[in-house]
């Protein structure tokens, strides 16, 4: 089979979702092209943005830094990153080091933020004590307070993450088989609080599938962290992802009449289920919180009682 | 009739055990999925219904880990 769009002989994906056959260039242009599309049609970036990048060092972040460069070497929006060093001996540096060399390459303002001196402690230690929560229970928490601070300290304008359209269809489906409506009105391209504290976070890459992302770093030549979190375990996404992933096989098309779906009833869900929150200060560190402590500082209490 | 495989810094020789032995089927008799991995042949990236040559050397990258 010869690539649909050029008739090159060397393809390097068969999208089984539009019966396309791509060769490794036209399969960049089109993940490009298709990330800006959705850039441009969520409205997610506006001019003189300064963006924030939640930098891992994995697939889709670095494919979120690559392709919103453009935006900035077109001078549209500026752009900095942050990475969290969770602190998870044999596992993070890699990463952190990945990020780092990316953001010398672009020359971009770049910070590396731990755990360890923003709590104290790492995940490393938090896995050691007896009744912690789960390593991603943690690691969630701390990472979006990390994320959200070092937004405003660098005077970032937008978040953005890198999250694919698994990730997303994931969510949806989580949040609806466990009928939590409130989490349902939080998800899309663009979320936006009523926090002025917190920055509004963009997921540019919302609608490329996992996969094709992964496709694209090799193709790319874009040096990444692949490995698994020695944390990892089972978890509901993980039987969640399994299912549509089955489904995948049969019915292509399922991930994105999922998105689709979804975006149609959002601001339905929003007008019946959106809760309002009141946005207090956590007594101990500052940041928003809806009770006396933010989720991340209860969070060290508790560990600091163990 | 043998190829190499290469995958998680693992190389080693195999023999093609049918005719029209493809990509695909080597996926799945090492019990991966092809959603999780990508596949060179002799170094350039291929799609999965690629059929596997006497002499090949194949790359199954891994590009998502489970959690």
């Amino acid at each position: 089979m010869d690539c649909t769009k050029c008739g090159n002989p060397n393809v390097i994906i068969k999208k089984e979702q539009s019966g396309q056959y791509l060769c490794k260039d036209c399969f960049i242009e089109s993940i490009e092209k298709k990330v800006i599309k959705t850039v441009r049609k969520e409205k997610l970036l506006d001019k003189g943005d300064k963006v924030l990048v939640a930098l891992s060092g994995g697939k889709d972040s670095v494919t979120t830094l690559e392709i919103l460069n453009s935006f900035r070497e077109l001078n549209i929006i500026d752009i900095c990153a942050v990475t969290v060093d969770e602190g998870i001996d044999n596992y993070r540096q890699d990463g952190v080091d990945i990020a780092i060399r990316h953001a010398e390459r672009l020359g971009i303002e770049h910070r590396v933020v731990s755990l360890k001196d923003t709590y104290g402690i790492t995940l490393d230690e938090i896995m050691q004590k007896p009744n912690h929560r789960g390593s991603c229970s943690y690691c969630g928490v701390f990472r979006r307070t990390i994320i959200n601070k070092a937004a405003r300290e660098m005077g970032a304008t937008k978040i953005a993450t890198g999250h694919n359209l698994d990730d997303e269809v994931q969510a949806i489906m989580m949040n609806y088989l466990e009928g939590n409506t409130d989490n349902l009105t939080k998800l899309g391209a663009k979320t936006e609080s009523e926090a002025e504290e917190f920055t509004v976070k963009i997921k540019p890459l919302r609608e490329i599938p996992e996969h094709e992302i992964g496709l694209y770093v090799v193709a790319k030549e874009l040096e990444v962290h692949f490995a698994g979190c020695p944390y990892a375990q089972q978890s509901f996404r993980g039987e969640v992802s399994d299912v549509i992933n089955k489904l995948n096989e049969a019915h292509p098309t399922i991930k994105y009449s999922t998105l689709r779906g979804y975006d149609k009833i959002k601001n339905a869900l929003k007008d019946d289920f959106k809760k309002d929150y009141s946005h207090g200060r956590c007594v101990k560190c500052g940041e928003p919180a809806a009770n006396k402590l933010c989720k991340a500082c209860s969070f060290i209490e508790e560990l600091k009682g163990d | 009739m043998v190829f190499t495989l290469k995958y998680n810094n693992v190389s080693e020789s195999r023999e093609i055990p049918q005719e029209y032995y493809t990509i695909k089927d080597l996926i799945m008799d090492l019990g991966l999925s092809t959603q999780t991995v990508v596949s060179k042949q002799n170094d350039e990236l291929v799609i999965e219904d690629t059929v596997i040559n006497d002499g090949d050397e194949i790359k199954l990258i891994q590009i998502i880990y489970g959690g």
